[in-house]
């Protein structure tokens, strides 16, 4: 009689064992979720999309994971608080690699608004020299025309510039640089015709 | 003996109908669409790489939306009690992301390197555009705001050229279209402007002709100018014997209207006076206003054309100081001083000059 209530005990013991395996890792499942709205306001999604992207599939992967173990008798959320875990510290490694690469393209922002405007600042000498030529100096109302559309572009990149979105900043003052260079070669060729004379 | 068999027996027959039981139980908790689900996500992952979200934004939403509706309807299932848990609507929520997103990438492929191919061929359009703009336009009196919209326009060229390179077509489309807009719209302008002006062709051609007739017939000098390739020529008994660049007025397309217009007037003159030493130093006087010159700005006020108190103008001049390159002029012909001493030593009194838009039709123009 004593061994048939041991053994009934040692039953329910193994159980409770069991199903307090199946407890969802509530606690980890909520700090990575966290975790990944902290990498979407630090606007990883902009900076690092395809890591962004990752960490979102691997979050669905878990959850997934977590599904299938809740729809088993005998529940196991050990390698899913793992993967978990994993995750978090990949996340807030997203976080801090995307405030990185932000000040990465702020400083190349920085830098090419400086180039630009040694450029333009040079081109408005190079225009001054220019009319004295002959033929170089034909498209000088459009070059004209031109340095003040790079201007304005100059303006609204550094609008984009003090309003953080450093992404548009630079798509917008790569091509006016690109095209303020464009115009300072077109000046030094036009110089240098007459030069040549 | 045989108790004790048929207690084994008693025990055997219970230990399998335990396991009977625990087998039914076990068989019958319902299977979760998990391998559906896992398929779902990678399907979904796919499209999100192949930018399905751009370029198939509707599908990839319904894929996504699909999905999130199967986990969560997996969610409540798995808080209901074991055996009353339905997985269907799970597994139709996941197969529906899956087509979705298989549409999507689909589509997405198709439509983003259809894309690529229509942007890049928008990109060398629009260059082309560019160039001809450039080719016909760059000393052509433009209004600010036509110059403004073509550089604004080259400028959204290159920000569409940068977005191309990058892979990011739906930007670079929309600076495309407002680059094409732009472009195209100051090209059809300046065109027609150009259309307009060489309806006065065939009366140049007439001039033009004479003009090298005539130096032919009376064996003598005669300068024609040619305003739009800013040609100076010289012809000497019907051959042309110099070519010189020169800078007009800075409204030099159309004929003088009045004074003050900035306009190089378009015409057969002669030349009535020479000075050396002048502001622009050599300096050719010629008879503007002539006799049509007078009839045509009379007829012009009477109509209404022109202001009633406006002025004919006169002091119209092929003089020095020219070869800037750019019309600067109140509407005289400027050559660069040693060209001009060339011009000043052959020509006199009486040298004809003949002003024309062009020696050239607009086809031939156009054709470069």
């Amino acid at each position: 009689m004593k061994n048939k209530i041991l053994m009934g005990l040692a039953a329910i013991a193994m159980v409770a064992f069991l199903s307090s395996c199946g407890k969802v890792p509530q606690a980890e499942i909520d700090a990575v979720n966290v975790a990944i709205d902290s990498a979407a306001k630090v606007e990883a999604g902009v900076y690092l999309p395809t890591e962004f992207a990752a960490v979102q599939d691997s979050m669905k992967a878990i959850m997934a994971d977590v599904e299938v173990q809740k729809s088993k008798l005998f529940k196991k959320f050990g390698p899913a608080k793992m993967k978990l875990e994993a995750l978090l510290t990949q996340t807030n490694g997203l976080v801090a690699n995307t405030a990185v690469k932000k000040e990465e393209v702020k400083k190349e922002v920085e830098t090419t608004l400086t180039d630009i405007k040694t450029i333009i600042e040079e081109n408005a000498k190079l225009f001054k020299k220019a009319p004295r030529g002959k033929e170089g100096a034909a498209v000088l109302e459009q070059i004209k025309t031109e340095m003040a559309t790079i201007d304005a572009a100059v303006v609204e990149a550094q609008a984009s510039y003090d309003k953080g979105t450093y992404m548009d900043a630079l798509n917008k003052i790569k091509a006016a640089k690109e095209r303020a260079t464009g115009i300072n070669t077109e000046l030094k060729d036009a110089i240098a015709k007459v030069k040549r004379r | 003996m045989k108790r004790v068999y048929k207690r084994l027996i008693i025990l055997v027959s219970a230990a399998s109908f335990l396991a009977l039981i625990v087998y039914l139980l076990i068989s019958y908790i319902p299977k979760p669409p998990a391998k559906e689900i896992e398929k779902a996500r990678i399907a979904l992952a796919k499209a999100f790489k192949s930018k399905a979200d751009t370029y198939s934004a509707e599908l990839y939403v319904e894929a996504k939306a699909n999905f999130d509706s199967a986990m969560v309807n997996w969610q409540k299932e798995n808080e209901k009690f074991i055996y009353f848990r339905k997985y269907d609507r799970v597994s139709w929520f996941a197969r529906q992301s899956i087509i979705k997103s298989k549409q999507g990438i689909e589509t997405s492929n198709l439509s983003s390197s259809s894309y690529k191919v229509k942007l890049k061929e928008k990109i060398l359009k629009l260059n082309d555009l560019i160039e001809d703009i450039n080719a016909y336009f760059n000393r052509y009196p433009l209004p600010s705001e036509t110059r403004n919209a073509i550089s604004m326009g080259k400028l959204n060229l290159k920000e569409a050229e940068i977005d191309y390179n990058k892979g990011q077509y739906i930007p670079a489309n929309k600076k495309l279209n407002s680059a094409e807009d732009l472009l195209t719209s100051s090209y059809e302008k300046a065109y027609s402007d150009l259309e307009q002006y060489f309806t006065f062709y065939p009366q140049w051609k007439k001039w033009a002709d004479l003009a090298i007739r005539e130096s032919k017939k009376n064996q003598c000098y005669s300068i024609l100018v040619d305003k739009l390739s800013r040609k100076c020529y010289v012809y000497l008994s019907g051959v042309k014997k110099y070519e010189f660049d020169c800078d007009l007025g800075r409204n030099w397309v159309g004929d003088k209207k009045k004074m003050g217009d900035k306009a190089t007037p378009e015409g057969m003159y002669r030349i009535v006076n020479k000075y050396s030493g002048t502001k622009y130093n050599n300096a050719l006087l010629l008879d503007y206003p002539n006799e049509e010159d007078r009839i045509r700005f009379n007829h012009e006020k009477a109509k209404g054309l022109i202001p009633k108190n406006a002025r004919i103008g006169n002091g119209i001049e092929i003089h020095g100081s020219g070869g800037k390159g750019v019309d600067w002029t109140e509407g005289c012909i400027a050559l660069d001083d040693d060209e001009m001493a060339v011009i000043f030593r052959i020509a006199s009194v009486g040298t004809p000059v003949t002003i024309v838009g062009s020696m050239k039709n607009l086809q031939q123009i156009l054709n470069r």
